[in-house]
């Protein structure tokens, strides 16, 4: 109990007897492990290490392509771009808030975009939880992207905070080609590496919010965002 | 409410129940044949770089978990010391009382009065809901279809569909009787996904404490990782002040190398999505700069009687990673729906871990017999459990504890027919008796056997007969 480590935050306490909890566990294992005759396990992975899924879906000579189609298949919204937002998408968000309010976060892709936003009228508040719980639209970047599954990384260290991506029904998400990775294990095996600790939340995101809890029938917009717009920012 | 319904009850007449209700089949049937075909199509597309398709993915999962369980107490304690490094609360929870009484003090010692739970097998296993409510917080589950169960006073049907056995229209009979819903609610599931979004939504922003479990912990960087579609997993995690994870002891990667192919496995063997809408990864609380997120994170580690299964006839049961998918393929499942099995987990799995996790209940061994043995759940299985081997070998203890009366008629009836001169004239006496099939289904020892089947009548000459007489 206390001390610091160097995220900042000070050291956890630890409630109940570690050893007595791990001693049944390690005289079970203590014997070894009946292999199953009728279906034996395979044996250990070996030198390669655990093996990376492919996806058949994924054209490794367009990234960009590839990201656009899983985009639309996860029932979300592509669009790639040359530079920067396109007007006319503002323009259309603008139209559809019908006067109510915009989150954005203090990411640089999100940033130049609240400007443009509160430049066509729209009322832009900085990121607090209030501001997200009010707000129609949100607006954020991202640590990365996804080829073959069409997601996006949000990262809360990035963006401040983890709601302005989740409280509104719309959220823009504006991510850089250059942060584009071809599947999950691109992102997710790196996590850890370089001795750094996690962001506290990262969240990997595919398509807007959904349920299918009731028959089993797709339905947008559960708890999280009902439409996501995703802009790749290529060039 | 409470997943135990195993008390006073038995296979039999839960299963009665279950195959009556009409509406019920129908329900399960249309919702397994869509997660069945989605999980085909999902699946497809994953290859393991040579030409192995996803099975060979699979058999590299089942060697991945195979790994995690024989070095589980090393990984866990790495897993807790990261944890612990970042500022979260470690809780060792050998048994249910423990985990719940933990979660208790928790949420008193907050002063709590509203929890926000997102959908946790473990702490239906350990029946954390009503402990939560006898200590006077309100506890709302906020996962739509764990949300209707409870409104309902009922139990999950599913693992990852906990209503899945209501239609439409007795959720919006439910959503009027039970929060005041307009009674004019359209019964389509737009309109009622609306309004649950539209009340759950205040739940969230007033919750003190947040609950969930775990799909996977990452033993490397002690990190959580949580699935979900709706986004109140997220909802959960990032509002209360408060997080509590309540975490099996085998829910455990050592890396992110291994995560990643579980995940990878993980969504398309659920509902066939290349990955969930929202997989969340939490390392530690609330950072330096963020405007949300808990302050606290609690994770409690549950053994709850797993480690008896470690190194045993059982250990790779323990390998499951609660997707859902042996559910959808199993015709006994398909038939009943989740709650005749009687307690938590439903379907093949459920049918191998109630007998092990629930063996303080006399009525949880005869689960395991809730299963043909086709063998369609370990072809589905993501990780490859041998779930019909350890259904046999459950069914196989329960008959060495089986009553003296019929272990005596299995005895003679095995000694009969392990000698030919005795096997002949035991088909010889059938053919004398043949005269007595219709009569037989009406005698007291067969009457439950024969209802729903036709009584075989024996041939009035043998084959060997004929076969002598050169046929």
């Amino acid at each position: 109990m206390g001390g610091t480590d160097r995220t900042g935050r000070g050291h956890g306490r630890e409630a109940g007897d570690r050893a007595a909890f791990l001693a049944p566990a390690r005289r079970g294992l203590a014997g070894g492990i009946p292999a199953n005759p009728v279906h034996p396990p395979p044996g250990p992975l070996g030198g390669a290490g655990v093996p990376r899924p492919r996806y058949r879906n994924l054209d490794p000579d367009d990234l960009v392509g590839t990201f656009a189609r899983s985009v639309a298949e996860a029932d979300g919204t592509c669009h790639v771009v040359e530079g920067d937002v396109p007007d006319d998408l503002l323009d259309r968000l603008v139209d559809e808030l019908g006067g109510r309010k915009v989150v954005a976060t203090a990411e640089p892709e999100a940033a130049g975009v609240a400007r443009r936003l509160a430049a066509r009228g729209a009322t832009v508040e900085p990121f607090t939880v209030e501001a997200a719980a009010r707000a129609a639209l949100g607006v954020t970047g991202a640590a990365a992207a996804v080829a073959a599954t069409g997601s996006i990384v949000l990262d809360s260290r990035r963006a401040g905070g983890r709601t302005a991506s989740l409280l509104p029904p719309v959220h823009l998400c504006v991510v850089r080609a250059t942060a584009l990775h071809p599947t999950p294990a691109d992102v997710l095996r790196r996590l850890g590496d370089g001795g750094g600790t996690l962001p506290p939340s990262l969240v990997v995101v595919t398509g807007p919010s959904r349920t299918g809890d009731i028959e089993q029938l797709l339905t947008l917009g559960a708890h999280g965002p009902t439409a996501l717009h995703v802009v790749l920012v290529v060039g | 409410m409470s997943g135990h319904r195993l008390a006073g009850t038995t296979l039999r007449s839960r299963t009665a129940a279950a195959v009556a209700d009409e509406r019920l089949r129908a329900n399960v049937a249309r919702a397994v044949d869509r997660f069945a075909s989605h999980r085909l199509r999902g699946l497809a597309e994953l290859d393991d770089g040579h030409g192995g398709g996803p099975d060979a993915l699979r058999r590299a999962a089942r060697a991945v978990k195979a790994d995690v369980l024989a070095r589980l107490p090393e990984l866990l304690e790495r897993f807790a010391d990261r944890v612990l490094d970042l500022g979260g609360h470690v809780c060792w929870a050998p048994t249910a009382a423990d985990a719940r009484r933990y979660v208790v003090d928790v949420v008193r010692s907050t002063g709590a009065r509203r929890v926000a739970k997102s959908k946790s097998m473990a702490t239906e296993e350990i029946d954390l809901n009503p402990a939560l409510e006898a200590a006077g917080a309100e506890v709302v589950e906020t996962d739509l279809g764990e949300w209707i169960v409870q409104l309902a006073g009922e139990a999950p049907s599913h693992i990852i569909a906990p209503a899945l056995h209501k239609d439409r229209h007795q959720i919006r009979d439910l959503f009027v009787d039970a929060v005041a819903a307009p009674a004019d609610l359209p019964t389509e599931p737009a309109e009622l996904v609306a309004f649950a979004r539209r009340r759950l939504r205040d739940v969230f922003l007033g919750a003190d404490v947040g609950v969930t479990g775990a799909n996977v912990a990452v033993a490397s960087t002690g990190s959580i990782v949580l699935v979900t579609n709706e986004g109140n997993g997220r909802l959960v995690t990032a509002l209360p002040r408060v997080h509590v994870v309540v975490l099996g002891m085998e829910r455990l990667a050592a890396d992110w190398d291994q995560a990643e192919l579980l995940l990878a496995l993980l969504a398309r063997s659920a509902t066939g999505q290349r990955l969930s809408s929202y997989t969340s990864v939490v390392t530690g609380p609330r950072g330096p700069g963020e405007v949300d997120g808990p302050e606290e994170l609690h994770v409690v580690i549950l053994d709850n009687g797993r480690s008896e299964l470690l190194g045993g006839e059982h250990h790779e049961m323990l390998a499951c990673i609660r997707c859902g998918a042996c559910l959808n393929v199993c015709p006994v499942y398909r038939q009943t729906g989740g709650h005749a099995y009687g307690w938590v987990y439903p379907g093949p799995m459920g049918a191998v871990l109630t007998p092990l996790l629930a063996a303080g209940h006399p009525e949880a061994a005869e689960v395991a017999d809730a299963s043909t043995l086709c063998g369609a759940c370990m072809d589905a299985c993501p990780v490859q459990i041998p779930l019909q081997d350890l259904l046999l070998s459950l069914r196989r203890t329960k008959a060495e504890r089986a009553g003296r009366a019929e272990r005596a008629a299995w005895r003679t009836w095995s000694a009969a027919w392990s000698d030919p001169r005795r096997y002949a004239a035991t088909t010889r006496a059938a053919t004398w008796g043949r005269w007595a099939a219709p009569v037989a289904r009406h005698l007291p020892v067969a009457r439950r056997w024969a209802s729903g089947r036709t009584v075989p009548r024996p041939a009035g000459e043998r084959f060997r007969d004929r076969w002598r007489r050169g046929l």
